[in-house]
């Protein structure tokens, strides 16, 4: 099996538009009711679409944007809104205002008329209650300003403390909060209920003018956000009336926005385009409204696009970045990508499965053409490392390089998802996740228990909801209940539920513990009420075998070391009150199932949707060195996944399957994705986040380890102080309990400790590198009489055939003739040819391509 | 009071930040207005730094030595001394302040330091406490805090070839040897950790010296070979950056083949009088390494040469005091205190002598004392510290604070001040979430010991 040749997989077809009629198309911002005629070289349009489609307009203050996109022959899409000639059927019903916005004017129904270049769109008006005024809602009214004006930004008055004596919720999410410090005035103070800073109400009915509220965004008086409007704007005369009024805080629940739409939700545009969004609002009432003019617009990367406060993105630079879109209580996202200019790659591809149908359609879209298949060398080599963390020896590489089978790649994965590698190493990996260390669980015995839960699991393949089930709602002493310990001492609910939701569900809750999530919905109510699911965990006393009993106490948490009676309880901290079992959308456990609250707790977990997406994907991680969602257990709305369809459609996949880990595996590798080079294309060199090609990254610790100890065929020795000499032949990812063994090389490899969830960085150092060049780890293999070099040494090899064993071991291919001819001069030319063989074998284990995968 | 002008002394932070706040806000107002973005100026939030304060300029220290006491030492038999204590407290050099009579060559010493009594810390368990020590911050799973040496070396930077953050010897055992890491910092600010026991026979820095095999032609030959090797792959992948590990194979190079370096390493360029004056245990030689590193260029250096728990007496608590903990401590630091004045760097180096707890005041029923974070002492001078003054108070016992509680944010904050590091900064850590680098209790900032500096 071979690559195709490069520059065969895809056709170069050169855009029709030059950059100068593109931005030429984007000169007039404002409606002008007659079209303005097309430049002679805009490409013709083949279709129209007028949005939104259907209109609904409710009360004599609605309006609404509308888009006109055109997509061209050379499969193009554009915003030609300016250049369209619009028209209302009825304009009693409905008419445009100046600036382009559809207003209405008596209730009906009519239709609208969009026409550029000939083609045509209609889309259906209606018009309802079109006298009556919107009833005042404070989150709408009041909220929607302080969100639109970003006074309550995280890094402004909406931070987690609040600013300058001033605390605002983020996007407005608890009204009843903002309207307390509003009125009341003060800052938060994280573990108290008491303000750290002296109190001064921000609003004066009796001048309403003199209000901090108003002179501060104003700039009347110094504010350290400078000036957020102006005194002559609408949104100061709305807050001044509102305080004239006496500062009403009257909720309307039916005009509760309850989630966001934004159109489109994936955009791609060249460099220099633009594009109005739409963003509609959809409330409580079940009705529709216009919010694209009321929201407040963020890009992740200005330096990418730029966003106007009306929804205008122009795009700047290229790459991809998501946008995020403010209303008051919600927030929503979308991705925009910028391609660079009008160069047409149009990928011919086949995909394998759903994956690359994702993949490779987005890679279109953005006008990336995926690198070739991978050679089978680089195929082998990767599959091996990710599949099972262990090199493939030099005769599998020799028949797999050789065999002309056209179904070898997937036959060579179904062969290694079945070798006891694959159990050992997932097994490493597991017990990485889910935190197996003495220093965790307090002794070694608990350890090993929890190791062999988790190995056995991985050898039976058990489905992942059952596995993460029963670690949630472990009891007893068996494997999965040690997790609860934390130096021998049952972990606080404070700890241990965090945990629980970020291993499983992807959402990091952590900060919500003292403050609502800084930029998330999580409230510290909903921590709270999540934390009491752990509040009765208790244990039995320390025995000589260390056989600490975990268990559910219906009197409460037992008292653990320096605890008392008081402090165990589950207590909020800024209320003061003794937290009770609440699910997040604020059911709470009800009263049969308070037996054992961590049963209904991993019932809830294991059938969240979020559960699938986040197991997919962190083993799309493992496999990719990123995930979709990246970090890949820091699920939020403020960091939307790179392919949310592909995400939602492996994740039903596998909840469909059995929550088969395997089968998820298998699904991966066998991807056309999954299979391409490392080596870029002229289109795909920057992309980092599309999967177009492989992007390689450094074996971790432990793998880099066991590879040098294979190749040179020394083993690593581990010690410990409590068991002794780990069986020679150990390898790092076989250690059970591996913080009881010390290891030079693996410290200065940033090993993680497993006291906190690892997250592992392979950032290049200085202690790397002077390991590399003089550490004990390479001298000594190296300079092992018994090594592998020895060895073939005295079995009377060759230098060329020396150098191709230690390819095939090391880089699991063979060195190219040039490679061969320049190594056999290097071992000949020294004043020994063993020291410098074993200079060869050094370079060779130290390489970046034997580092990397 | 006047708003306080660029190059001013920076006293109490309480008094100047109010004043501070006001400018900066009008300053901030300003700038806005003139078109610099807010999100820009947000990020720039440095109270000094707004005001115009240059608080490096006030910087007193070069360095750093952490005289770390590992398993914890019980603060009532040395600095604190108290009834239940077999031990007499004695008088000191420092009218009016008395340290326990096993201390009686640091009581002559004693207006080179000052000692806290009032330290209040929040982990009670050895992991936990050193963990909490040297980041500020209580273990979670969620996420790793920087040690306060990798911030330091962070903020400062090396001095010239020598490592600038070095742990003696360092940690047998892998989780405390994390604990002084700098989690989502650049893995180059973590200490190099010296590996071997300084007193040991023919003592050399591992990953530091040439191995007997490797001479220094071949070492250059070995670079050589793996620059070519990485060059063939690197053009095979059509990879246009260059491998981030080779500027630090360049540096490691320069390094393992620098004289000075090697120097800073090599005890035996010191006399055997110096030697035996450290006094020939791990701890002794480790204070002499610190000594010839700071001397050398060293930021911060980690001096922990004990055992591990070392300290950590649950049993027979005053004999191992008597007879080997104390005056092992007594026979080496005042070597160490003494030496670096007479070298003059005394004043510019930091010395801070500590555990990761004290013990408790109530003995076991193995005549034990156990660890007790509630209330503890340290000692710190040097490097513009003042010495010859006591901080805060216990109660009677030792048991609790009666007066001035001080913390390990504060600690960390008045390192951070005589490096001349605004200790107010915060950093981002990966996932947004703002850390202090001076992290006190209930989530507030350190503030230095202004009784001290």
């Amino acid at each position: 099996m071979t690559a195709p040749a490069k520059g065969k997989t895809w056709i170069r077809a050169q855009h029709g538009t030059s950059i100068a009629a593109v931005l030429a198309l984007t000169g007039s911002l404002l409606f002008s009711g007659t079209p303005a005629p097309a430049p002679a070289h805009t490409p013709q349009a083949l279709s129209l679409r007028l949005m939104p489609q259907e209109i609904r307009m409710w009360g004599a203050g609605a309006s609404q944007r509308l888009v006109v996109i055109a997509t061209f022959a050379d499969g193009t899409e554009r915003d030609v809104t300016a250049d369209t000639r619009l028209e209302v059927n009825d304009r009693d019903v409905a008419d445009l205002s100046a600036e382009g916005k559809l207003v209405p004017r008596n209730d009906g129904e009519t239709a609208i008329r969009a026409e550029f270049q000939g083609q045509v769109s209609q889309a259906s008006i209606g018009v309802r209650e079109s006298r009556a005024s919107r009833p005042f809602s404070f989150s709408r009214e009041i909220g929607g300003i302080l969100t639109r004006r970003g006074c309550n930004d995280s890094a402004c008055h909406g931070g987690v403390k609040g600013r300058g004596g001033f605390k605002l919720s983020l996007d407005a999410r608890h009204p009843r909060e903002d309207h307390r410090w509003i009125v009341e005035g003060g800052t938060y103070q994280v573990l108290s209920p008491e303000s750290a800073e002296p109190i001064r109400p921000r609003v004066d009915p009796k001048n309403p003018a003199e209000s901090l509220l108003l002179q501060k965004p104003t700039f009347q008086i110094p504010h350290g956000g400078g000036s957020r409007f102006s005194a002559e704007s609408a949104d100061y005369a709305a807050l001044r009336d509102w305080v004239r009024d006496g500062a009403p805080v009257r909720e309307e629940e039916q005009l509760r926005i309850e989630r966001i739409e934004i159109f489109p939700s994936y955009l791609v545009l060249e460099k220099g385009q633009h594009r109005q969004l739409l963003v509609t609002g959809h409330l409580g009432n079940g009705r529709t409204e216009d919010l694209t003019d009321q929201v407040r617009y963020e890009t992740v990367n200005p330096e990418l696009v730029r966003i106007s406060p009306t929804g205008r993105v122009e795009a700047v630079a290229t790459g991809e970045t998501a946008l995020l879109v403010r209303a008051p209580g919600r927030v929503a996202n979308s991705r925009i990508g910028v391609i660079a200019d009008a160069v047409h790659v149009v990928p011919q591809v086949t995909d394998n499965n759903l994956i690359d149908r994702h993949v490779f359609s987005k890679l279109r879209k953005l006008r990336i053409a995926p690198s070739s298949l991978s050679s089978d060398a680089e195929f082998l080599r990767r599959v091996c490392l990710d599949l099972t963390g262990t090199l493939p020896p030099p005769d599998r590489t020799r028949e797999f390089l050789s065999s002309t089978d056209p179904a070898k790649r997937d036959r060579l994965i179904d062969t290694l998802l079945e070798t006891p590698e694959y159990i050992d190493y997932w097994t490493f990996r597991f017990s990485d996740l889910y935190r197996v260390s003495y220093s965790s669980t307090g002794t070694p015995a608990h350890s090993l228990v929890y190791w062999a839960w988790i190995r056995n699991s991985l050898t039976e393949n058990k489905p992942y909801d059952q596995m993460a089930f029963e670690r949630i709602s472990a009891q007893g002493n068996d494997g999965p209940s040690r997790h609860f310990l934390q130096n021998g001492e049952v972990s606080r609910p404070q700890d241990g539920m965090p945990e629980e939701m970020r291993v499983f569900l992807g959402y990091r809750l952590d900060c919500a513990q003292c403050h609502h999530h800084p930029f998330e919905e999580w409230s510290q109510d909903q921590f709270w009420g999540l934390a009491a699911f752990f509040g009765r965990l208790s244990r039995t006393e320390w025995t000589s075998e260390g056989a600490i009993v975990v268990f559910e106490d219906p009197a409460g948490r037992v008292p653990d070391y320096e605890e008392t009676e008081d402090t165990v309880k589950v207590i909020h901290p800024r209320t003061g009150q003794e937290a009770s079992p609440v699910f997040p959308d604020g059911t709470p456990l009800s009263e049969e199932r308070s037996f054992d609250p961590r049963l209904a707790l991993a019932e809830w977990i294991t059938d969240h949707p979020n559960f699938s997406r986040t197991i997919v994907n962190r083993m799309w991680g493992h496999m990719f060195g990123r995930g979709i969602v990246e970090p890949v257990d820091d699920f939020r709305s403020t960091n939307p996944p790179t392919h949310p369809e592909l995400l939602d459609e492996l994740a039903r996949d596998f909840a469909g399957n059995g929550y088969d880990l395997k089968r998820l595996l298998r699904l991966i590798a066998k991807s056309r994705t999954y299979q391409l080079s490392a080596i870029p294309n002229a289109t795909d060199r920057n992309d980092v986040a599309n999967y177009s090609h492989r992007v390689r990254r450094d074996l971790d610790a432990e793998i880099l380890l066991d590879s040098i100890s294979n190749v040179t065929g020394v083993p690593e020795t581990f010690k410990n102080n409590w068991m002794g000499v780990a069986p020679t032949g150990t390898r790092a990812i076989d250690l059970r309990v591996p913080d009881l063994y010390s290891s030079k090389f693996l410290e200065i490899h940033d090993r993680p400790n497993r006291a906190s969830i690892p997250e592992r960085k392979n950032d290049a150092s200085l202690k790397k590198a002077l390991h590399i060049m003089v550490g004990s780890t390479y001298q000594e293999k190296i300079g092992d009489p018994r090594n592998r070099l020895q060895r073939l040494l005295t079995a009377g090899r060759s230098d060329g055939e020396i150098i191709e064993e230690l390819y095939l071991r090391a880089l699991s291919r063979f060195p190219t003739d040039g490679e061969r001819s320049r190594l056999e001069q290097v071992a000949a030319s020294g004043d020994s040819r063993e020291e410098s063989l074993k200079d060869i074998m050094w370079a060779m284990i130290t390489s970046r391509e034997f580092a990397s995968n | 009071m006047s708003v306080p002008k660029p190059g001013d002394k920076i006293g109490c932070l309480t008094c100047t930040e109010s004043l501070l706040k006001r400018r900066e806000f009008i300053r901030a107002g300003a700038l806005s207005l003139f078109g610099i973005s807010l999100s820009r100026y947000l990020q720039a939030k440095s109270v000094f730094a707004e005001a115009g304060i240059d608080v490096e300029a006030n910087a007193t220290a070069k360095s750093c030595i952490l005289v770390w006491l590992d398993g914890g030492p019980s603060h009532v038999d040395m600095w604190d001394p108290k009834a239940g204590s077999s031990f007499k407290p004695i008088s000191t050099n420092v009218p009016g302040i008395q340290v326990s009579s096993l201390l009686p060559r640091m009581a002559r010493r004693m207006d080179k330091v000052s000692i806290i009594r009032s330290m209040h810390t929040e982990e009670n368990n050895h992991g936990q406490g050193t963990y909490y020590a040297l980041t500020g911050h209580r273990p979670t799973a969620a996420m790793q805090f920087p040690s306060f040496g990798t911030i330091v070396t962070r903020e400062k930077g090396p001095r010239n070839h020598v490592p600038a953050h070095v742990a003696v010897p360092g940690y047998k055992e892998g989780a405390k040897g994390n604990y002084m890491k700098g989690a989502f910092l650049d893995a180059k600010y973590d200490p190099m950790v010296v590996g071997t026991d300084p007193n040991s026979e023919g003592f050399q820095v591992q990953d530091l010296s040439l191995p007997k095999a490797i001479s220094p032609k071949r070492l250059e030959d070995r670079r050589s070979l793996l620059a070519l090797m990485d060059e063939t792959y690197r053009r095979k992948m059509e990879m246009t950056e260059a491998f981030k590990m080779d500027s630090f194979t360049e540096q490691a190079v320069n390094m393992v083949l620098s004289p000075e370096v090697r120097e800073a390493f090599d005890l035996s360029k010191e006399s055997e009088k110096t030697r035996d004056a450290y006094g020939r245990t791990g701890f002794g030689q480790s204070l002499l390494l610190s000594r010839r590193l700071v001397e050398a260029g060293s930021r911060f250096v980690t001096a922990a040469g004990h055992d591990l728990n070392g300290w950590d007496t649950h049993a027979d608590n005053d004999k191992k005091h008597r007879d080997t903990l104390v005056p092992g401590l007594e026979r080496s630091l005042p070597v160490l205190l003494d030496d670096l004045e007479a070298r003059g760097l005394l004043e510019s180096t930091l010395v801070l002598v500590m555990g990761e707890f004290g013990r408790t005041p109530r003995f076991n029923s193995k005549g034990g004392r156990d660890h007790w974070p509630h209330c503890w002492s340290m000692i710190l001078g040097g490097g513009g510290v003042e010495g010859g003054k006591v901080v805060g108070a216990s109660d009677e016992r030792g048991a609790f604070v009666a007066e001035r509680m001080v913390s390990m944010g504060d600690v960390h904050a008045t390192v951070y001040k005589a490096f001349g590091i605004d200790w107010t900064k915060e950093y981002m850590s990966p996932i947004g979430r703002p850390i202090k680098i001076a992290n006190s209790i209930d989530d507030t900032t350190g503030q230095p010991v202004h009784e001290l500096i």
